[in-house]
């Protein structure tokens, strides 16, 4: 590495001048806001929508609580909301199974059955505010179309999004143990037909946040990001769905670490690299194909369990970035992140934090206002070299299912955690409070009860899901989860229909799942510790 | 004398694996013996993995709260003919009062979110040596 670089390892020069991008057409690379290629912002510059979506990771305990929890930032001004479940939900298994019991709401809502959605979004406006998730897609997406039509909302008004990492969860601490093809086609068949039914709802929210939060760099994030986009893009064509059908709504959740131009670079490049293949690989025609929207989370892995109020500040550095580069959606990981998910009070400042640079610095009066800067557009360059350079050499190598099931991915993952850990215990990567300007432990006190206060596993949860269970109708359940295992073994057929009428009989997240394994000629619990649910 | 053994392991739903691969390796580096039994285990699958392969020191990496909840249940299951297998914890939600709290419980020793590789991987040979002399 040399003297000066950035974070992902590029080589920097102590001043950028007219020398470095005299060979760059800048008017074919930047275009104008809201024009192709992208690179200054998906909308026009006067584009009244102009500013971001303001939300802020929630969900903890049942459903009633996070409710309360969504009213409550609602309340403060927050513009959006974002979902996420505890591990066992967002691992598709039920509050009752035997490893689920000590993680029930601790990290996440608990949620697993249709009952569970619409307590979670009870008296909220589904059809006036935008909806993020970061839970299995597929079963969002059927109990989203489920909610709305109990409360008498169109599904077609929905807008928000539902992440998708079919290729890298199993190797990124989010394991669905689920066979490639499934994760694949679960995400295939969530995103055709929410472009049919739910045609302003981005089912296709590539998330690079978290394949990228266990040490990734920035290169590395976009480069995956951008083979999991190809490859599920390739799958929908395969399907004879038009490009234009589908590609305008695709998003991207990115990462955004501690470097604050090269994630400008990054944010930069990425749109304009998706523009062009959009036009260029995949045909796409209509503008709001090329156009990606990018939304964005600070950095959890940024955060220090050390002097809590200094994540404060990282935050707002890190958010800064993200409206410099004129993202549409912002969530700022928590001061608390290093400990929990956040605490009422990490919630309030960390949307503080949002509404103080939106309202107080006046930085969003102008679009792209790094625009031209040599060094900006040097470096956006340079990251849009290495993102497509990567990723060619990436599907060079293979199919991503053969790259996953080889161990390819997994290795990329451990490789870059193995880094991240050297790199802060060498001090080459400087940590305020960690691996420099220490403090001993009894003076670092503020804020540090906060971060610390714990949330209890719900284990009233168990109770209330065997009750859940006994109520059914057996019979009808019975028929409907017969039906969803059979439309699985027809590799042909979209899953998310019977995945809506098993839903609307009681079935559970775990049970469905459980089905769809065995679909796939796998047990129906990967644990060997639940009965078959057929 | 034959090289230290350790077993590295998670609790539960708890997955988040950066600082169990970084120390296994660390432990490896230092020519220890490391059984990787990584993410999905109860305290019967750690205990069970523990015992049949006559590890000096299980250490566990703790990324979530459950392991609060299965620690009495797998020191009691560690315990055979009134000796225990050593348990440390490594994990950057281990607070100050936790580790408190579980040392009083039996466990050897914590490693909150400040813990240099080179002090776990001493203070692991220190502790599997003391075991092995009692």
């Amino acid at each position: 590495m040399s003297e000066r670089s950035s974070a992902s390892g590029i080589p920097l020069r102590p001043c950028y001048g007219p020398a470095d991008t005299a060979g760059l057409d800048l008017e074919e690379r930047l275009g104008e806001p809201g024009r192709y290629p992208f690179t200054r912002g998906v909308r026009a510059a006067d584009d009244r929508r102009a500013g971001w979506i303001q939300r802020e990771l929630s969900g903890e305990g049942d459903p009633r609580r996070s409710n309360a929890q969504l009213h409550m930032l609602l309340a403060k001004g927050q513009t959006g909301l974002d979902v996420i479940g505890d591990t066992p939900t967002v691992a598709c298994m039920d509050p009752d199974h035997p490893f689920a019991r000590h993680a029930i709401g601790t990290q996440g809502v608990s949620l697993c059955c249709l009952p569970d959605y619409l307590e979670l979004y009870r008296d909220l406006p589904l059809d006036r505010i935008t909806l993020s998730h970061s839970l299995p897609p597929l079963f969002t997406v059927a109990a989203l179309h489920c909610v709305a039509r109990q409360r008498g909302i169109s599904p077609a008004a929905l807008r928000g999004s539902v992440v998708q990492a079919p290729y890298y969860c199993e190797d990124t601490g989010y394991a669905l143990q689920l066979p490639f093809e499934l994760r694949e086609r679960m995400s295939v068949d969530s995103i055709e037909f929410a472009a049919a039914e739910m045609p302003r709802f981005h089912a296709f929210l590539e998330d690079t946040y978290y394949i990228s939060d266990g040490g990734l760099d920035a290169v590395e994030e976009m480069a995956l990001g951008f083979v999991e986009i190809r490859g599920l893009v390739r799958r929908l064509l395969e399907r004879g769905l038009p490009v234009d059908r589908f590609a305008p709504r695709i998003a991207i959740l990115v990462n955004c670490r501690m470097d604050f131009f090269e994630e400008i670079a990054k944010i930069r490049a990425t749109r304009r690299l998706f523009a062009r293949m959009m036009r260029e690989e995949f045909g796409a025609r209509d503008p709001r194909s090329l156009a990606v929207n990018v939304a964005a989370h600070t950095s959890g892995m940024s955060l220090t369990a050390q002097q809590p109020v200094n994540n404060v500040v990282r935050g707002t550095v890190q958010a800064l970035a993200l409206v410099l580069a004129g993202v549409q959606a912002i969530e700022i990981s928590a001061f608390d992140e290093a400990y929990r998910t956040p605490s009422p009070q990490a919630h309030e400042v960390a949307l503080r934090t949002q509404q103080v640079i939106h309202l107080e610095s006046n930085v969003t009066q102008v679009a792209d206002p790094l625009g031209g800067s040599y060094f900006v557009e040097w470096l956006t360059d340079e990251m849009e070299r290495r993102i497509e350079t990567r990723l060619r050499e990436i599907e060079a190598r293979g199919e991503p299912a053969a790259l996953a099931e080889s161990g390819y991915f997994r290795r990329i993952f451990q490789d870059a955690m193995e880094r991240h850990a050297r790199a802060l215990s060498s001090g080459e990567l400087v940590r305020v409070g960690v691996n420099r300007f220490r403090v001993p432990e009894s003076e670092d006190a503020l804020l540090r009860e906060v971060a610390e206060s714990k949330i209890e596993p719900y284990h009233l949860r168990v109770e209330e899901i065997r009750r859940h269970r006994e109520a059914r109708d057996a019979a009808r359940l019975r028929a409907r989860l017969s039906a969803l295992r059979e439309r699985a073994v027809d590799r042909t057929a979209n899953l998310t229909p019977a995945v809506i009428e098993a839903f609307e009989a009681g079935a559970t997240v775990g049970e469905m799942t459980g089905v769809l394994r065995m679909a796939h000629g796998q047990p129906a619990d990967p644990f060997g510790r639940l009965a078959d649910p057929l | 004398m034959r090289p230290i053994r350790v077993l590295i392991g998670m609790l539960g739903m708890d997955q988040h694996e950066v600082g169990a691969v970084a120390v296994a390796r660390a432990l490896r580096d230092a020519g220890m013996e490391v059984i990787y039994l990584g993410r999905f285990n109860l305290p019967a699958d750690v205990a069970r993995a523990a015992l049949d392969e006559g590890v000096d020191v299980v250490g566990l990496s703790c990324h979530s709260w459950e392991y609060l909840h299965y620690l009495d249940e797998l020191l009691a299951l560690l315990r055979v003919e009134g000796a225990a297998v050593p348990v440390v914890l490594g994990g950057s939600v281990i607070t100050a009062e936790d580790a408190r709290s579980v040392t009083a419980k039996g466990v050897a020793a914590t490693f909150g979110p400040g813990a240099e590789l080179a002090e776990v991987v001493s203070t692991v040979e220190r502790i599997a040596r003391a075991a092995r002399a009692a």
